[in-house]
This record gives structure tokens, sequence and C-alpha cells, in this order.
């Protein structure tokens, strides 16, 4: 690994680094139109929440292989330490470091919700959230470090990209599901929860019929 | 792996606290789950046979997909009678 140099380490760098970018923005819309209970005619709010997950596992990969390769290329001093931990990079300190937070975010959250099952659902709701930490960094760390990301291409992944997570955010903030005030779901047959009488004898008539 | 009667049945239940009308159960078993006005499940009360193996087949999956961890599905030993031939009607 000492003596890597070849050009196409760091074409795949960039490559998958913009790449990764743009999955990072499909993967936080999806997120929100899964938390915005969109969805349910023409696709499936269950279907959106199987694709969250899928564009999440090639984000990943996309990641590993962008982290892998900049590694590896020992043009720049990048190496295993300060691809994990931020701010010890000699090459562009705070890029590289912004990009090693948001690695370490994505992959809190990623290793949080494979192990779902034996979290509670409030640590696991708490990790993912992180997840509104993970694209700013990863989008500033782009804007810093990468040298595709001011021009062409590179720039217009990222104006796409940012207006997307932005649109996303404000829309998760406003557009809150439609709620009657406190009522959450009824169970009628177990446990007894006490609820308004003419309700539950509705509902239990709604469900033999 | 425990006996499975083919008389025994299940419920599936919804943890009301915990559900926050996501919809996905009403997705993934429409069978034995309605949603109301607001989104939240209206589930089928009356217990349905484990022979009815599509059927439970949706139930797990709505428990398992669940991004709330609300549902769980309650198995019962074979009912009385009575019950045991109005839950063979189906």
């Amino acid at each position: 690994m000492t003596a890597l140099t070849s050009p196409y380490l760091w074409y795949t760098t960039r490559g998958t680094g913009l790449v990764t970018l743009a999955l990072l923005t499909v993967m936080v819309c999806l997120g929100v139109l899964v938390a915005n209970r969109a969805g349910g005619t023409r696709v499936g709010r269950f279907e959106l929440a199987q694709i969250h997950r899928a564009v999440s596992a090639i984000t990943v990969a996309f990641l590993a292989i962008h982290v892998i390769t900049t590694v590896a290329d020992s043009f720049v001093a990048t190496g295993p330490l300060s691809i994990v931990v931020p701010m010890t990079s000699p090459y562009r300190r705070v890029g590289v470091g912004l990009g090693a937070l948001a690695l370490d975010l994505l992959g809190t959250v990623w290793l949080s919700s494979l192990l779902q099952a034996r979290l509670s659902y409030g640590a696991w709701r708490a990790i993912h959230w992180l997840g509104w930490l993970c694209y700013p960094s990863a989008l500033v760390h782009a804007l810093a470090t990468g040298t595709d990301a001011r021009h062409g291409v590179g720039l217009a992944v990222v104006v796409v990209s940012l207006a997307s997570v932005a649109g996303a955010a404000l829309w998760r903030i406003t557009a809150r599901p439609d709620r009657a005030a406190g009522r959450t779901a009824l169970s009628p047959p177990s446990p007894p929860v006490p609820r308004r009488p003419e309700r539950a004898t509705e509902i239990e008539g709604r469900a033999r019929g | 792996m425990a006996v499975r009667s083919r008389t025994d049945t299940f419920v599936l239940v919804v943890n009301p606290v915990q559900c926050d009308g996501y919809g996905h159960c009403a997705e993934l078993a429409p069978e034995l789950v309605h949603l109301d006005e607001w989104g939240y499940p209206i589930l089928a009360t009356a217990p349905t046979p484990l022979a009815a193996r599509a059927v439970h087949e949706s139930a797990r999956l709505a428990v398992r997909h669940c991004p709330r961890r609300a549902l769980r599905v309650e198995r019962h030993p074979a009912a009385p009678a009575s019950s045991r031939s109005g839950a063979r009607t189906e």
C-alpha cells in the first residue's frame, strides 16, 4: 500500500465521491418520503421504505470504495486513521475531517439499522436523526475537498443535491401528517384502552362488517 | 419447532401508543388491516386460523416491517368447538 499512485485510484475516488453524494441525496429524500407517509396509491409506502433501505445499502457500498481508494492512493497522505478520525489528515485537514465525520455518522446510522431488532425504538430513532448531520458534513466535504465540485457536472450534482435535500427538509418540517389531536391507533380486543365509547363501538362494528 | 395445530388461531394486535400511523401494515396485510380516516390501523378482531398460511405470512410481514414496531402476532390455542367452526368458515 506504500507506493500505490495509480491515477485510476484517484479517478475512482473522485467518481465514487460524486456518486456517493448523489446517492446520499436520494437516500435522504426517500427517508423523508417514508417519514411523511408519502405513497400509498401508485407506489406503496412500504415499497418506498424498502427502496430507502436499498439505496442506503448502495450508498454505503460506494462510500466504501471511495474511502478504500483514498487510503490506497499514496499520492495524498490520507491514511486509515484520518479516514475515521476527523481533523487528523495532513491533506486538507478540515475537508477530509468533515468527510471522516460524515463516514462515522453514516456508519453509525447504518449499523443501528442493521441492529434495529436489538435496539429500542427510541435509541434507533435518535441515532437515525444523525443522518441530518451526516448529509451537510458530506456536502461541505465535497465542496472543500472535491476537486470536481466547483465546475461542470460536479457543480451540477452539488447544486441539485443541496436543493433537493433542502426542499425535503423543509417539507419534513412543514408537512407533518394530519392527526386528530391526541389520537392513537385503537386495538379493540386487547389491550383495553380507555376511549370514547361511541368511537370504539363504531370501529368494532366496522371490523366485524 | 412446536407442533402447529391446524385449528390454532392468531390475532394481529397493535400497540396503540407505539403506532404512529405509517400504514405499512395495511399494505402488507390487507386481509387483516384497514386504515381509518387518520391513517391508523383497524385490525380484524376475529381470530384467524393458522392454517390460513398466506394470511399468517402477511401478518408476520406486517409485524417485521412495521416502522414503529407496534405490531405483534398473538397465537391462541384451538378455541372451543363453537368458535372453531366459525373460524374455519373463511
